[in-house]
């Protein structure tokens, strides 16, 4: 008789691990090190540690740099813990599409029940790190994130709804919030308007790699807005969200927590944004050139944005060191 | 009781010393012998361990540099 400690009794959404299954033992796993850091999407993390440091820059204290750092690794680790739940959930989703059928677990390079573990001891041990060191505010902020992301959009919007990017996109845009509660330890109208900004720019964005992408998320079963409403419909959506980013972007500047130069590339920026997305809803199957220009832009006008904020606040911070 | 046959890529087989026939005896395995890693599996659980040594000592470090930072109060704070 022979008892197999770990990965027994962890079942993905890919049921039993195959080497269980076959002869009841685990093999030994071939996953590297880059595998369990492929887990956490690194270009997601960055993303979100960016976000957190401009949330955190443009918060009205200062904060230690070792725990401002501190701050950043725990969401950064916190955000990587969602992101491998996430792909520990949509194992079988992942398999059947192109995109990201690659990824550790569909290939077979990490077995599910080991995503698993590895995901939760990140999580519970981010949040702790985060409530200790930093504080309990932001904390509990992180914890919310990674259930939302995990539990609320992974589990059981992703699959169910059209509108899952759009609800889910609250999670992906918290991490601004986060680091300006980790310096304040509490909340206020700033971080509200650059968790709208991120939360508005979301629907866009993937919607625009859902037009391109929409045989592979039919194929996979996953509801995304071009596979349900149709692709008309979707390049409709898009505009009118991109028409309600754009002003909303320039929020910072009239609520006076950023100035002239965040204005003047915030409003060029929309500009652009908005001309893309009318170029989208005049488009028609099969080009999709615009939308492929949605997808790139956005990303290089979230940039942008979050960047000024940052430069912003840095040169203002330098101002005074550099007149003495 | 049983003992540890093998322990490799995170993977812990305990073999009971029971009068069942043990799988790897039905396999034909060497008693003892238990699973002989592949060099790429060797590669793999280097990497592996490579990567939570580095986790171990990073972890180290901060908690020691946040701990000189914020004072021996590191553990008070206002609820």
């Amino acid at each position: 008789m022979a008892m197999v400690s770990e990965g027994a009794g962890l079942r993905g959404p890919l049921g039993p691990e195959p080497a269980l299954a076959q002869s009841g033992l685990a093999q030994p796993s071939l996953a590297s090190g880059g595998d369990y850091f492929a887990l956490l999407k690194p270009r997601v993390m960055s993303l979100v540690i960016f976000t957190a440091l401009v949330g955190m820059a443009v918060a009205p204290q200062h904060v230690h740099p070792v725990i401002g750092f501190t701050a950043l690794l725990c969401i950064a680790v916190g955000a990587g813990a969602a992101g491998a739940l996430n792909m520990w959930y949509e194992a079988d989703i992942d398999a059947k599409m192109m995109r990201t059928a690659r990824r550790p677990i569909p290939a077979g390079r990490i077995a599910p029940g080991e995503a698993l573990a590895f995901a939760l001891t990140l999580a519970v041990g981010s949040v702790v790190v985060l409530g200790l060191l930093v504080n309990v505010e932001a904390a509990a902020l992180l914890a919310f994130t990674i259930f939302f992301y995990a539990v609320v959009y992974t589990m059981w919007l992703k699959r169910a709804t059209p509108q899952n990017i759009v609800i889910g996109g609250a999670a992906g845009a918290l991490p601004p919030v986060i680091g300006w509660a980790a310096v304040t330890g509490s909340l206020s109208l700033e971080p509200v308007i650059l968790f709208l900004i991120i939360f508005f720019w979301t629907p866009p964005h993937f919607w625009a790699l859902a037009l391109y992408r929409s045989e592979d998320y039919a194929r996979a079963g996953v509801p995304m807005l071009p596979v349900v409403a149709g692709d008309r419909e979707t390049r409709r959506q898009i505009l009118l969200y991109t028409l309600v980013l754009a002003p909303l972007g320039l929020a910072p500047w009239l609520f006076g927590f950023a100035g002239v130069l965040y204005a003047a590339v915030a409003a060029v920026t929309g500009a652009i944004m908005v001309l893309i997305a009318w170029q989208i809803h005049r488009e028609r199957p099969p080009a999709d050139r615009a939308a492929r220009n949605m997808f790139a832009f956005s990303i290089l006008y979230l940039f942008l944005l979050f960047a000024m904020l940052l430069v912003e606040r840095v040169w203002g911070g330098l101002l005074p060191w550099v007149a003495a | 009781m049983g003992r540890i046959a093998s322990v490799g890529g995170g993977v812990t087989v305990l073999a009971m010393t029971s009068n069942e026939p043990r799988d790897q005896d039905k396999d034909g395995d060497k008693d003892g012998e238990g699973i002989v890693l592949t060099p790429e599996q060797q590669r793999a659980r280097r990497s592996r361990s490579l990567a939570l040594a580095f986790a171990l000592l990073a972890l180290v470090v901060l908690f020691y540099i946040v701990t000189l930072v914020k004072g021996p109060g590191v553990l008070v704070r206002p609820l």
